[in-house]
């Protein structure tokens, strides 16, 4: 047997502890990535919702079912399936839209994990009256009569519906970086407090154990 | 292995709160005083173990140590996790509060059966108590899964399939998990006998 043989085996010995050592450092310095909750938002771009759902920090949801709830009554109004991006999009339902609901849009991603997201009823819908409509009947006025208070009234109702769609449109990246933004992520303040916790609570158990156990 | 809040119908969720306040309530009845430094310990290394990553398969999972804990705390595994647990649901947002006897239920149930399972190989040493050791920590987090899986059963999800799913996504888990609680095993054999003495003795 060789020297080197020799301090191959001690090696192997303190294998152990050298593992222990690694796991630690895996501990103090992996990033806190957590993967399993499951983030979900939406935002309407004219009358459709365009939802999508993730595993935070970054994996969609893959197949993921969808269900849309109206968050008073949490009646079922449709389902879905989210595709290979996490993403799901659907015609605002009739009855939401007329009734002004606000929409529960709940992602279940299997194995018990769930999120959810709440659409207001003021921020989609609004604007689901038809465009052309509204620029044709501005057109017809503006052929049949002289410029009056009435069409200076359509022509800005009609310039208010294209606003609020270009501007949904160049927002919708916004708002789901806004979405992403709102999740709490875990901190390394997070992780230390946890362990000071515990370090109080099992140091305050044990100081009353002790108490009991010899008597002053 | 965390179920989030609004899944489970609440019949569920009281029967695990039921089972997990008795599974707490032994573990505090068998807690003397010098194991309150274990306690703390193992509960600060689960609290801070679901941080850590392995990166394989669809969902992205991340430790347990469960059957460490069965190893090491037996019953005491109960008040452990739940305070870990606890914390988890306040500072991390993993599962929740009113999953967190579920929760506790489905990831110390294993821990304490394991416990008992294994303890006579442990007990044996040599190379039976190494094989037991993996062995622990491995069938933990299978057990969890079945526990997940059965408690999901009543929300309609038809049970083998998702317990396929959860098992089958977590068999990286059990090998890492198995090959960690090995090493803590023989780290401590080593360098704390004592500690494994009062368990096993």
């Amino acid at each position: 047997m060789g020297k080197e043989w020799r301090s191959f085996l001690r090696l192997l010995k303190r294998l152990p502890v050298l593992g222990l050592g690694g796991l630690l450092f895996l501990m103090v310095f992996v990033s806190p990535a957590l993967s399993h909750r499951v983030l979900v938002f939406a935002y309407a771009e004219g009358d459709t919702i365009h939802s999508e759902a993730k595993f935070v920090p970054d994996t969609p949801v893959r197949g993921g079912k969808v269900l849309v709830l109206e968050q008073g009554s949490g009646r079922e109004l449709l389902t879905g399936e989210t595709d290979n991006r996490g993403k799901f999009s659907f015609k605002v339902p009739k009855e939401a839209a007329a009734g002004n609901l606000d929409l529960k849009i709940v992602v279940e991603a299997g194995m018990g994990h769930r999120g959810e997201w709440l659409l207001k009823a003021g921020s989609y819908g609004r604007n689901s009256e038809p465009l052309k409509n509204l620029a044709s009947a501005a057109n017809r006025t503006a052929v049949q009569a002289a410029p009056g208070p009435e069409i200076l009234k359509l022509e800005s109702q009609a310039l208010e519906t294209i606003l609020t769609r270009v501007l949904e449109r160049q927002l919708a990246p916004l708002h789901a970086r806004l979405a992403e933004m709102a999740v709490r992520r875990v901190s390394l303040t997070d992780v230390v407090a946890g362990l000071g916790y515990l370090l109080g609570f099992f140091g305050l158990w044990a100081y009353f154990k002790s108490k009991g156990q010899r008597k002053v | 292995m965390h179920i989030s809040e609004g899944v489970l119908a609440p019949a569920v969720l009281t029967g695990g709160m039921a089972l997990a306040a008795a599974g707490t309530a032994v573990g505090l009845k068998k807690l003397d005083y010098e194991a309150i430094p274990r306690v703390g310990i193992l509960s600060a290394a689960f609290f801070v173990a679901s941080l850590i990553h392995v990166p394989v398969g669809p969902v992205g999972l991340h430790l347990v140590l469960n059957g460490l804990m069965g190893l090491l705390l037996g019953w005491l595994a109960f008040p452990a996790i739940l305070i870990a647990l606890l914390l988890q649901a306040l500072l991390f947002q993993f599962g929740g509060l009113t999953v967190l006897g579920v929760n506790t239920l489905a990831m110390a149930g294993p821990a304490v059966l394991c416990f008992h399972l294994y303890r006579p190989f442990l007990r044996r040493g040599g190379w039976w108590a190494t094989g037991a050791a993996f062995a622990c920590g491995a069938s933990a987090i299978f057990l969890s899964g079945l526990m997940v899986a059965l408690a999901l059963l009543f929300t309609g999800e038809a049970f083998l399939k998702v317990a396929e799913l959860i098992i089958l996504a977590h068999i990286p888990v059990m090998v890492v998990e198995g090959l960690i609680t090995l090493i803590i095993f023989g780290f401590l054999q080593k360098v704390r006998p004592e500690m494994l003495e009062a368990i096993y003795g």
